[in-house]
């Protein structure tokens, strides 16, 4: 068949009725999950109240308070900095859930870089949702891109000089852990850190905790990493982990690698700043088809496989590494790093009641407590 | 501004392929044209 101006204009409709087809399957990353406020939530705010640059844009993203009404120390989690990540969403969404502290206070920034959360990474074939059954039926969770939406925050340059004089690849210019403290006149993804830093600060958060997940092959896993000043709680609370069961190690932050949590975090605040990784395969490069089976159950042949090669930094076992059992970690670090801090600083102790434990979530499921 | 200029030239891209598009001679080219369409007009809308 010979080319035409009418098959031209074919084409051209065939290619407009796709990009009208494909439009809300685009949309549905921008409806957000469900969070439900907990009996411990006493306010919501937005972010913007600690930086007004963020209001009306894509960065702005809700803080939860938890505050118990009662003298002590103010900790702040954050989940969702790397959307792709999930368990520290839903570590974060738990603890607004279920937490509801003694004493001091508890800010919970769930979605750290909202923008990511509405859409995925290119030839990642990520599933755009994620399931957990609750007693009260199937809840859905957005599993995100590692990094701010390109629609907000465009074009990125070739390299990305961070303010420290670092240069990284261009596309970490929409890494929000690449870009702390942050800046007021940067782009989007540095406002958004910037916005987070000033909120640490202004709440003079004794403990910031940054909730991650990295690909089973990577060699910081199943571990925190600690600032200089936070190494103290850090240890402690790692020998009281393994003493639970709980393998997990303790990496000191480095101080040539610019713009991440825990090295900004305490640099630019007095904060004791820690970041926690989970092994997640679903963000692995072995793992087979992306399914969001897979980022529930953590279960992979290729995984499997890698394990009983010795290739792998954390144990793969039978069941793999589920969702709940990387939420449990993160909780379990959580409160063992609280209590820790209280032990040490009992005038800005810190208590936590209603969050499930260790055991508990592994042997129910995470969905039992959402 | 930086942003709206690289709006504005991926619309100028995006008609200088739909002029592709129709100046082909070939049915497997205009395809590709078509295809290659796709991403720039979401793009432009700031879909994706």
């Amino acid at each position: 068949m010979k080319a035409t101006v009418w098959t031209a204009a074919v084409m051209l409709g065939i290619s407009i009725a796709v990009v009208i087809a494909v439009v809300p399957q685009f949309g549905v990353m921008h409806q957000e999950e469900a969070i439900k406020k907990g009996a411990g939530v006493t306010a919501v705010k937005p972010l913007s109240d600690y930086f007004p640059g963020l209001k009306g844009t894509a960065g702005d993203t809700e803080v939860y308070w938890l505050d118990s009404g009662q003298a002590g120390g103010t900790v702040v989690i954050l989940g969702g900095t790397h959307p792709n990540e999930p368990s520290g969403l839903i570590t974060a969404v738990m603890l607004i859930e279920n937490a509801r502290p003694a004493k001091g206070r508890l800010i919970v920034i769930p979605r750290a870089n909202a923008s990511g959360f509405t859409h995925t990474d290119y030839s990642e074939g990520s599933p755009q949702r994620f399931s957990l059954p609750t007693p009260a039926g199937e809840r859905w969770f957005r599993f995100g891109s590692r990094a701010t939406n390109p629609i907000h925050q465009w074009p990125d340059p070739d390299i990305y000089v961070h303010p420290s004089g670092q240069r990284l690849s261009g596309s970490e210019t929409r890494n929000l852990n690449r870009a702390y403290p942050g800046r007021p006149d940067g782009n989007l993804t540095e406002q958004d850190a910037y916005g987070i830093v000033q909120l640490i600060r202004a709440e003079k958060a004794d403990i910031a905790i940054d909730l991650h997940e990295a690909s089973p092959e990577y060699p910081v896993i199943n571990a925190m990493v600690a600032h200089d000043r936070a190494m103290e709680i850090a240890a402690t609370a790692v020998i009281e982990l393994q003493l639970d069961g709980i393998e997990i190690g303790l990496e000191p932050s480095p101080k040539s690698l610019r713009g991440l949590s825990h090295r900004e975090w305490g640099d630019a605040t007095e904060t004791l700043a820690i970041l926690v990784e989970s092994a997640n395969p679903a963000q692995g490069r072995l793992r087979g088809a992306t399914s969001a089976e897979l980022v529930v159950s953590g279960e992979d042949q290729m995984y499997a496989r890698a394990a009983k090669l010795g290739r792998l930094f954390v144990p793969f076992e039978g069941k793999g590494i589920p969702l709940s059992v990387r939420v449990a970690r993160h909780m379990a670090t959580i409160k063992e790093l609280i209590r820790t801090f209280s032990e040490i600083t009992p005038d800005r102790a810190i208590e936590l009641n209603g969050v499930p434990s260790y055991a508990d979530m592994v042997k129910q499921g995470i969905g039992s407590f959402l | 501004m930086m942003t709206l200029i690289y709006r504005l030239l991926v619309v100028l891209v995006t008609l200088l392929v739909v002029l592709e598009l129709f100046s082909q001679k070939d049915l497997k080219s205009q395809a590709t044209a078509a295809l290659v369409l796709i991403p720039f007009v979401l793009r432009a809308l700031m879909i994706a």
